[in-house]
């Protein structure tokens, strides 16, 4: 094959994706900026340049506290689901022989069913007449009101929803690591909470990161979860924003409101990064 | 001659590939009717014996409140739909905006069998007050109500909007999710507290709860953040809300009696209340009748012609009697000679006359402040 024809192969797999990022996701989210620079009246969009938008986002209390809740949810979220995904990766890759594949397709189970439906299950687990409640009242207990329509029902529903993609970054990382580090550390006398903490853990962060991002940034903009089971006071900031583009018609309010999630993702993935040494985390370099 | 080479093989199947979205080959070329409506009054095999007889597909879309579909039909355009459902005052704001053109029913058939209340003369919801023209056919009433359990909320107690905010049902009321009905539903106690209605209005017309000064404003919205309190949940939808009454994990919701219906008729021998439905409290109620329109981008012709089919297929005396007991909604068809008398008084046949008394659903004046209401009702 000869120089040139390589090299526009190479260009034509270039341009596809790229062609395809910038038409389905920078131009939209162009679109958003600009829009959120505008203003809505009455269901129409002013185009009058404007920062109200957040100017509103930044004084009003209401979506500062939607933010607020996100934000808190979302850390507990991600926090909860790394401490449960660990032993189970880790069990996977430890002790799941030649089932290890089975083990981490079947954390892939629940996706094959939609996310609506997904939480309309939950909802019916954990409402009133639900699995839980409904057993507990044929036992003659009463029924646990936190985990209905509450803010607890939402952080099981993000827990549930979360949790296979959180094991299956986990378990990517722990699969590359090479187990014989640890066990050299134990034959240097190092002990269990000092073999995790200072190889296990170190040489697993930056999968372990990816983990945490993969739950804290859907969680932080979750529209479902918050609006099937968060009940009266679960409002979050995504469910708020996506009544600004449905049923209130505030679309400017609502793409700053978004121009903002962005940021703010932009801006944890930047910080979280700054966390990680690389040199020191996940590739060791070995094949298993 | 061109030589079949492998090259010219994959490229043939490649262009073949690309081009095949934009080519519509025979068995595609049935014509569509696109309708922008609401899920629940989708018949399956109304639709299917439709599509047979006219030789025609129907494309659903659905949306859940009309400012919605407002939206959509703003953002898509006319031309994105041929027939669209709205209530309220809503066909009007369409048909001044130029989403929806005029209809005439001589060319509707079943326009004969509505009620009296619904008649092309009576019912001036849909008659647009420049040009005397219709602009749509009604096809279900209700009203925005509350369905309550008998045994355990006294129906006198019912009778005024109070009993949603009462400390006494605590954590066993529910209301929907729609932010526009609960802003007006509040707003009808508030001004009623307040006697600001016949005061003079912002726009110079009578009493709208859809209207509201910014006083009545701040009262709606300190009574719904007290309000929020006493709700075990906003229900997103009627199964959920059917569900919470049939437990008696609720005792008392606003809704639009169709779960009021479907708990009477329910079969599954779960039911376990003495449903009953408060049509109009007496601070008012708020009423809708949902309607088909036609959009503008439908021309005289043939797709008019369907459009008009499809109405009069829908508010036929029996697909309406079917979509009263799937929906749980009146008719606005005269189903009297056919109805039993049970059927006569759980879908209100005997008084549609009431819809006048109703403050029909509306747009509110003010989207924004009205977001920035319910933003705050959910904060707090």
């Amino acid at each position: 094959m000869s120089e040139p024809n390589a090299a526009a192969r190479k260009r034509v797999f270039l341009y596809i994706p790229t062609t395809f990022l910038v038409l389905f996701f920078v131009l939209p989210l162009v679109a958003l900026v600009v829009l959120s620079f505008w203003q809505t009246a009455n269901y129409k969009i002013v185009r009058d340049w404007t920062t109200l938008n957040y100017v509103t986002l930044a004084t009003e209390s209401a979506y500062i506290i939607f933010f607020l809740r996100s934000l808190l949810m979302a850390i507990l979220v991600s926090v909860f689901l790394v401490v449960v995904a660990w032993p189970i990766a880790f069990f996977i890759v430890r002790f799941g022989g030649r089932y290890k594949l089975i083990f981490s397709l079947l954390l892939a189970v629940p996706f094959l069913s939609g996310e609506v439906l997904r939480l309309i299950a939950l909802q019916g687990m954990l409402g009133p007449t639900g699995l839980i409640n409904g057993a507990l009242m044929r036992l003659g207990a009463a029924p646990l009101r936190f985990i209905m329509y509450s803010n607890s029902a939402t952080f099981i529903a993000f827990v549930y929803l979360y949790l296979p993609m959180t094991v299956t970054t986990i378990y990517l990382s722990l699969l590359n690591f090479d187990l014989r580090l640890a066990s050299a550390a134990s034959a240097c006398g190092a002990g269990r909470l000092r073999v995790f903490s200072e190889v296990i853990w170190p040489l697993n962060l930056s999968g372990t990161m990816i983990g945490f991002l993969l739950s804290f940034i859907p969680t932080l903009s979750a529209s479902l979860a918050p609006r099937f089971l968060g009940g009266p006071n679960g409002t979050l900031y995504g469910m708020s924003m996506a009544q600004q583009f449905g049923e209130s018609g505030t679309w400017a309010l609502g793409a700053a409101m978004g121009v903002v999630l962005v940021l703010f993702s932009i801006a944890a993935l930047v910080i979280l990064s700054l966390g990680v040494n690389l040199r020191r985390t996940g590739f060791t370099g070995m094949e298993r | 001659m061109t030589k079949l080479t492998r090259r010219a093989v994959l490229s043939s199947a490649a262009a073949a590939t690309l081009s095949a979205p934009f080519v519509r080959p025979a068995w595609a070329a049935t014509p569509e009717l696109r309708a922008l409506m609401w899920e629940a009054y989708l018949l399956p095999d109304v639709v299917t014996a439709f599509e047979d007889t006219h030789q025609v597909k129907l494309v659903p879309s659905f949306f859940d409140g009309n400012s919605e579909a407002y939206n959509k039909l703003r953002v898509g355009g006319a031309n994105e739909f041929d027939l669209v459902q709205a209530d309220g005052f809503w066909p009007q704001l369409y048909f001044r905006e130029g989403l929806i053109r005029a209809v005439d029913y001589t060319k509707v058939a079943g326009t004969a069998g509505y009620l009296p209340e619904f008649a092309a003369e009576a019912f001036t919801v849909l008659t647009d007050p420049v040009s005397g023209a219709k602009v749509g056919f009604p096809f279900c009433w209700g009203a925005y109500g509350i369905t309550y359990d008998a045994a355990v909320v006294a129906p006198d107690q019912t009778q005024s909007l109070t009993c949603m905010f009462d400390e006494a049902w605590a954590g066993r009321l529910s209301t929907s999710s729609r932010f526009e009905e609960n802003i007006a539903l509040a707003a009808l106690l508030v001004t009623a507290e307040m006697g600001t209605r016949e005061a003079p209005r912002p726009d110079g017309k009578p009493f709208n709860p859809y209207v509201l000064t910014d006083d009545e404003m701040a009262g709606v919205e300190k009574l719904l953040i007290q309000q929020k309190g006493l709700l075990l949940t906003r229900y997103q939808d009627n199964p959920t809300l059917f569900q919470l009454l049939q437990s008696g994990a609720v005792v008392a919701a606003t809704e639009f009696a169709q779960v009021y219906r479907q708990l009477l008729t329910a079969t599954d021998g779960m039911t376990k209340g003495d449903f009953r439905h408060t049509l109009q409290p007496k601070e008012g109620g708020l009423g809708w009748v949902d309607t088909w329109l036609v959009t503008t981008g439908v021309a005289d012709g043939e797709k008019m012609d369907l459009c008009n089919a499809f109405v009069d297929t829908m508010i036929s005396a029996p697909v309406m009697k079917r979509i009263g007991e799937v929906a749980g909604c009146s008719t606005t068809v005269d189903l009297r000679a056919t109805a039993t008398e049970e059927e006569r008084k759980l879908y209100l046949m005997d008084r549609s006359s009431e819809i006048a008394g109703l403050f029909m659903f509306d747009q509110p004046s003010s989207p924004e402040k009205w977001e920035r209401v319910w933003s705050n009702v959910q904060a707090a």
